[in-house]
């Protein structure tokens, strides 16, 4: 059940007002435990009316979110636009402080709002990433082949289509670097290094524990009898 | 695309993808501004699509786009890959759609009538469930996906005249219980099927749909999830708002579904999709869109002041309703006047990157490191990301290349199979794959996905699934971990 712990623990360290936002992943495989293994259209259509609902759920909350970062996207332009004229050099009160003041909240701001949207976007990777597992349980519990079609109707979902989304980040790391121009110091590069290997170690040691996210034959089995064994595209893990 | 553009005014597309195009609604010609998004990608082949994503997304939709099927159809097994006859589809869609919007009188009606549309595009997408399914429900019909033999008479379903409709198979069957005015049956398609009529005669279904004009099935908008489809569209007020929505229609009677079901499954839908009031649509923002809301704000004397039926006046934007308004003016305001509360969230939300680093906060430089390295960690983030879904994107699109390939190898003869064994081609355009490596891959990818055993190649499944396997012993066995070393992207 790795995929399920993983989305656990995202979920209880995620942002408060997301945490029912994921897809329900858990129960959806307590539904596939009912299941028989010949399934029944019945069956199908209530798994599929289940999907659609966290599909839905997805989606809505995905938009909103998206409306919400592009309002404030506009926001934050503007004020910057405006602390720049108001306190800049050339503006109508030109104050240092004051810039740097405003400029500093800014700053702030803009790597929340930049930090948000990477999470949003986590948030659709991750809710994909779930369907396209409980689906795989779902053929593979029925014998049935929905995972495909589904998917790639799931591929076509506004949740998914994270162009925009992309474009918002781009622009807000354009505007930083602009704004706030990354000297590369000795001091902050040894440092950043250090804080960089502490995380990717971090990161390696968790994927270690949690095993591949693939198996080949010659895998110990996974733990879960409902686990993953995409193992095609083992060279292409799907974490 | 042009065609299709002053059909739907209003709407921009934001990604061609076919599988998305159940919207677009709300316009009195609802049903027609969909098709086009359909066929747009198909026909213009993408010119739109700004990213790789989108660009692979696009090559993808070529593949699965609907074509006129013949051929064996295999039961429960047969996880038919697409025809491609590009051309073939579309027509028929374009037909659909006009013959939608002569049908269509009122612009009351334009949300149900995108929901029927949308049902019928995501019908058409989604023939591949229902073949796949033999005993998947008319929701699985809705969703979208490739489809095998069954595209065809999709296909021709939309043209009023087509009785054909094998595509409804068995999960049209069980669901579909459509009333007598619908008109023929389907013809059979191989699949063992449920005992009802197949009533799938989808021109007398959408006159039925759109004579009713009261709300549609409960059930349907459960079943769909509408996506956005637009076009853009210049406007006189807004440049180029590009405007995309959903709608979901509210909840009804289930007349369509069999009684035992209506009330059922679809009850677990049914409040996440009840929005309460009356045609409330999910529109999707754009920045341009956001602009001029913003303009119009702004001429109407500011936040506070403007209300939204003026900003909603002012935009001229069509299929923009006053909720999509008012709604918009609410975070709008909170976002301007109380940004703190907005921002604030967020402080306590980045609490936690920020505890990761070790340096300690009180001074400004401090500060600003702290946020430096908060950027970078939210810059890799972004990176992996992109990654991720890049590779999720091309898992699926091989995934159904594969399929298409042993589609195609399965209706092919041996000898078209050795004519077309050559030199590695781009994915999306079939004839050129080798055939042989691909069915490996399939029945491969199928074994796995069927059995989850690993990476054993059956011939059984092959050969159930086409003659032409039996006598085609694979030519290649691959590692079945490397299928991309066989097709090139």
């Amino acid at each position: 059940m790795k995929y399920g712990n993983r989305l656990r623990r995202q979920i209880e360290e995620t942002l408060p007002e997301w945490r029912n936002e994921f897809i329900a992943y858990k129960d959806m495989k307590k539904y596939l435990k009912t299941l028989s293994h010949t399934s029944l259209s019945l069956e199908e259509a209530r798994f599929i009316c289940l999907l659609n609902a966290e599909i839905e759920k997805i989606n809505n909350f995905f938009l909103e979110q998206e409306e919400d970062f592009i309002i404030r996207q506009k926001e934050l332009q503007d004020r910057i636009q405006s602390t720049i004229a108001t306190f800049g050099a050339n503006g109508v009160r030109p104050s240092e402080t004051e810039y740097e003041e405003a400029m500093a909240k800014i700053r702030k701001d803009m790597v929340n709002f930049h930090g948000e949207m990477v999470l949003l976007e986590n948030y659709s990777n991750v809710n994909y990433t779930g369907l396209g597992k409980i689906l795989k349980k779902y053929d593979k519990k029925t014998g049935r082949f929905l995972r495909l079609p589904f998917i790639e109707k799931v591929l076509g979902q506004p949740f998914l289509m994270t162009d925009l989304l992309s474009k918002l980040i781009k622009e807000c790391e354009k505007t930083m670097q602009a704004l706030f121009p990354v000297e590369g110091g000795g001091n902050e590069a040894w440092e950043e290094s250090i804080f960089r290997n502490t995380v990717a170690a971090l990161v390696t040691i968790r994927e270690m524990r949690r095993g591949s996210s693939t198996y080949s034959p010659f895998s110990l089995p996974p733990i879960d009898d409902h686990g993953d064994h995409f193992s095609l595209y083992s060279l292409i893990p799907i974490q | 695309m042009e065609k299709e553009m002053e059909v739907r005014p209003a709407f921009s597309i934001r990604s061609s993808n076919t599988m998305q195009h159940n919207s677009s609604l709300g316009m009195p010609q609802g049903p027609s501004s969909s098709l086009p998004c359909l066929s747009a990608p198909l026909e213009d082949r993408q010119p739109k699509f700004p990213s790789t994503q989108q660009a692979g997304m696009g090559k993808e939709l070529r593949p699965s786009t609907v074509g006129p099927l013949t051929g064996p159809v295999a039961s429960n097994n047969g996880v038919v890959g697409p025809i491609f006859s590009t051309g073939s589809a579309f027509s028929n869609d374009l037909h659909f759609s006009s013959s939608i919007s002569q049908r269509q009188g009122h612009s009351s009606s334009s949300p149900f009538i995108s929901q029927a549309s949308s049902n019928f595009i995501s019908q058409e997408s989604s023939n591949f469930i229902s073949q796949a399914s033999s005993n998947s429900t008319s929701l699985s019909l809705l969703h979208s996906s490739q489809s095998g033999d069954i595209f065809q008479p999709v296909a021709s379903d939309f043209t009023k005249e087509s009785n054909d409709v094998s595509w409804s198979s068995d999960p049209l069957q069980g669901f579909l219980d459509f009333p007598d005015n619908v008109g023929e049956s389907s013809q059979h398609n191989g699949m063992d099927g449920d005992d009802q009529t197949r009533r799938t005669d989808w021109g007398a279904w959408t006159d039925q749909l759109i004579g009713d004009d009261e709300t549609l099935p409960a059930g349907w908008s459960d079943l769909l999830l509408d996506t956005n489809a637009a076009d853009p569209q210049p406007k006189p007020f807004c440049q180029t708002p590009k405007l995309s929505s959903d709608f979901k229609v509210q909840q009804g009677p289930l007349p369509q579904l069999a009684p035992a079901l209506s009330g059922e499954f679809c009850s677990v839908s049914s409040p996440s999709s009840g929005n309460g009031g009356t045609n409330k649509a999910r529109m999707r923002w754009t920045p341009e869109l956001h602009e001029c809301f913003v303009e119009a704000v702004n001429q109407l004397g500011g936040s506070e002041r403007a209300t939204p039926k003026g900003v909603l006046k002012l935009m001229k934007v069509e299929g923009l309703t006053i909720y999509h308004v008012k709604s918009h003016l609410q975070k709008y305001r909170t976002a301007r006047y109380r940004p703190d509360i907005s921002e604030g969230n967020a402080e306590k939300k980045m609490t936690r990157l920020d505890d990761i680093s070790t340096l300690d906060l009180k001074t400004g430089i401090e500060i600003t490191e702290a946020l430096r390295l908060q950027m970078e960690v939210q810059k890799r983030l972004h990176e992996q990301l992109e990654i991720q879904r890049n590779l999720q994107l091309r898992i699926e699109e091989q995934g159904r290349y594969l399929q298409m390939m042993f589609e195609k190898q399965s209706k092919g003869g041996v000898d078209k199979l050795k004519a077309q064994i050559a030199s590695e081609s781009d994915p999306s355009v079939p004839s050129d794959s080798t055939l042989s490596l691909s069915k490996t891959d399939f029945s491969a990818k199928e074994s796995v996905e069927r059995n989850n055993a690993t990476i054993t190649l059956e011939e059984p499944h092959v050969n159930t699934q086409s003659d032409s396997g039996s006598q085609y012993p694979p030519a290649k066995r691959l590692k079945s971990g490397d299928p991309s070393s066989s097709i090139s992207e």
